[in-house]
């Protein structure tokens, strides 16, 4: 096992990685950027390296620099974390050549997955079940894709084989309007990214996105630790993950662990990977994508099958092979995991980001809790970065007593001043619909309208009656010259005096801004 | 002796007037039945206890602007002075007509209009980058660029004066 690794990432998942490290004796390197100097995985490191400025392609973006500091450090292994470098085959190979050990896949297994047809391809020789559908058509072609769009059915869609980020993909219901989207999606993949070859691919409505865990070691093992369901998304960002799913049965739960076991197989896949399905009402599921990382949700997964998957990384990175499976086929999870990604976003305001300071934070704890957070009193959340401030993670018996433990959480959670999605997640809890398990991938944004803050909302009396409070107290607290401002007589106030209470007035509180 | 304090929560005013008289505390509010209350606290910003009617409630106060920022079980509560003016870039504060404030801290990375620019309503001035996420930031009212006081790449704090216009004439101010 390794004695030192570097963690090229911030945030959470930085910390994350830096706990299990410490219960497995092994030293942790930190890198950071200017503005993450006060961040906690910086405190929490055995070495800390400033690698940069705030924007992080000058800073955790750079390859050269951070592999540099490993070298420099002593670290003889990397970890990625998630997003920053995690997918970047030219990392992984990048710290290969420095002799420095990539706990995550090889570049080559990123590549062969990394595009989205030749992924296609390579799972479809392996078995693994696709969304049916027609690669490589020119789209000039519209012969050819006349007939394959009969064979696929409608609706379906016209992707560019060369696209990405939503670009070059377009819906069409009918027959006679396949050749106009052939023509735009074409030309746009043509201009944007010089290549007017298109796939067609049937499109699954009404799906869920529902993710299989899975684990490898370098003598041919791998492992599958059942489904996340993920379908509550905004803008493609997931913001609750379940383990297990509701509409998984335990057949569904083999086929689709046997299709990720097969798809890390195709590639030699190495390490933690998540197989992303589709799963149609039907109960049939096709590959989306690969993603070749550990995953934000991860927790949800460790909770209901019992494993530290941080920790499985490490092994399988230092060479050792996965621990003992006394199972013949799929572990069965134990029962129900919920994590909601608690973001720096204001639902009331069009879930605008809101950063800043973070003057309190008061954690959830007790039974089955488990919040995965950068956040402590007095942290400037800095903006270069995304807004997932932490993960608020339950576990109990069965889905019903984890939504009820969820709730509980959510409101013993505050944090306070910035806003953050927690009412969004409140309100979600309370919805019929999400309660009962009936979502699929554009449930939220086409159903699920933000409730207004009730009218005559009970908190609002406490608020109300804390502000004058507040007033009282700082009016009390001693002025500047020693003698008691004006209002200090009065009997709570004087009764709070005996408890010994002390009062900040004026401006106290946290000041804005480290040193650096 | 008694306080009447005069707070704008939720766009609407309330009243709370706080008693400690006769030894015992209590709040009304609009005028209401007085509730008796039991206080415990550490001081602002901090969590305060109240018993309220021997039924307890807790809430987190902080000083934000000329008045308090409260969280109670999720949710948060702006409880500014009814009298003051607005505070400027206070959370959810408006703008005054002619002036466009950025309503969140991030890094300007566009600006997409120039001084003398005719704009309608709803025109997109700048874009604030935060969090990887773009913001547009439009004018509110339909008017004449008057001034852009930040340019593509400077980074802007919450509240930043990030331009001037002058108001179409005619509009109901």
């Amino acid at each position: 096992m390794f004695t030192r690794i570097l963690i090229a990432n911030r945030g959470e998942i930085a910390l994350r990685v830096q706990r299990t490290c410490r219960e497995l004796g092994i030293e942790t390197v930190a890198v950071y950027s200017e503005p993450d100097r006060n961040a906690l995985h910086v405190r929490a490191a055995d070495a800390a390296v400033c690698i940069g400025p705030g924007p992080a392609t000058e800073s955790y973006l750079l390859i050269d620099k951070i592999i540099e500091v490993a070298l420099a450090t002593g670290a003889q292994a990397i970890h990625p974390g998630y997003g920053f470098l995690s997918e970047n085959a030219r990392f992984a190979d990048a710290c290969v050549a420095a002799g420095i050990v990539f706990i995550g896949p090889s570049g080559s297994a990123m590549r062969a997955l990394g595009d989205k047809v030749s992924a296609r391809k390579l799972m479809e020789t392996a078995g693994v079940p696709v969304v049916p559908g027609a690669n490589d058509i020119d789209a000039n072609d519209i012969e050819t894709a006349r007939r394959e769009a009969t064979r696929i059915g409608f609706p379906l869609l016209v992707k560019a084989a060369a696209g990405g980020g939503g670009r070059g993909i377009r819906v069409v219901d009918r027959l006679e309007d396949l050749e106009g989207a052939m023509r735009a999606s074409g030309a746009e993949a043509a201009t944007s990214f010089g290549d007017a070859t298109i796939f067609l691919e049937r499109y699954v409505t009404n799906a869920r996105h529902v993710e299989v865990q899975m684990m490898a070691d370098a003598f041919g093992e791998v492992r599958a630790y059942g489904e996340r369901e993920c379908s509550v998304q905004r803008r493609h960002q997931k913001l609750v993950e379940e383990a297990p799913s509701v509409a998984v049965t335990p057949e569904i739960r083999k086929a689709m662990c046997d299709a990720a076991i097969a798809a890390a197989k195709s590639c030699g896949y190495r390490n933690a990977g998540t197989v992303e399905f589709l799963l149609a009402s039907t109960g049939e599921f096709y590959f989306l994508e690969v993603n070749a990382r550990l995953q934000v949700e991860h927790p949800v997964t460790e909770l209901v099958y019992g494993v530290d998957l941080v920790k499985q990384q490490l092994q399988v990175a230092a060479g050792e092979p996965l621990p003992p499976y006394p199972y013949p086929g799929p572990m069965e999870p134990r029962g129900w995991a919920i994590e909601c990604r608690i973001n720096g976003e204001d639902p009331y305001q069009n879930f605008m980001p809101s950063l800043g300071l973070v003057q309190h934070m008061q954690p959830p704890l007790g039974p089955g809790t488990r919040f995965d957070t950068m956040l402590f009193d007095g942290l400037d959340v800095p903006i270069f970065y995304d807004s997932l401030l932490g993960k608020l993670i339950v576990w109990a018996e069965t889905r019903d007593l984890a939504l009820r433990r969820m709730r509980r959480a959510l409101r013993d959670l505050v944090i306070a001043g910035i806003a953050t999605n927690i009412p969004f997640h409140m309100a979600l809890f309370e919805n019929d619909d999400f309660k009962a398990g009936r979502i699929h991938t554009g449930w939220l944004e086409s159903s699920f309208t933000m409730p207004e803050p009730p009218e005559d909302d009970p908190r609002e009396i406490t608020a109300l009656i804390a502000a004058a409070l507040a007033a009282g107290m700082t009016a009390a607290a001693p002025a500047a010259n020693g003698r008691p401002a004006s209002g200090g007589s009065n009997a709570w106030a004087r009764q709070n005096r005996s408890r010994s209470m002390s009062f900040r007035g004026g401006g106290g509180g946290w000041q804005r801004g480290t040193a650096s | 002796m008694a306080t009447r304090h005069r707070f704008l929560v939720a766009g609407r005013e309330r009243i709370v007037v706080v008693d400690d008289s006769g030894g015992r505390l209590t709040a009304a509010i609009d005028d209401g039945e007085p509730l008796v209350l039991d206080v415990a606290s550490a001081g602002i910003p901090g969590v305060i206890s109240i018993l309220i009617e021997g039924q307890p409630h807790s809430a987190y106060v902080a000083r934000r602007g000329a008045g308090y920022e409260v969280v109670v079980d999720g949710r948060r509560f702006q409880v500014g002075p009814a009298t003051a003016g607005r505070q400027r870039g206070a959370v959810g504060g408006k703008d005054h007509p002619g002036e466009v404030t950025a309503p969140l801290a991030g890094v300007v990375i566009e600006v997409r209009v120039a001084v003398g620019d005719v704009v309608p309503a709803g025109q997109p001035l700048v874009v604030i980058e935060a969090m990887k996420m773009q913001n547009e930031i439009l004018c509110p009212l339909g008017g004449t660029i008057a001034a852009i006081h930040y340019e593509a790449g400077q980074r802007a704090e919450q509240g930043a004066l990030l331009v001037e216009y002058t108001p179409a004439e005619g509009l109901a101010l």
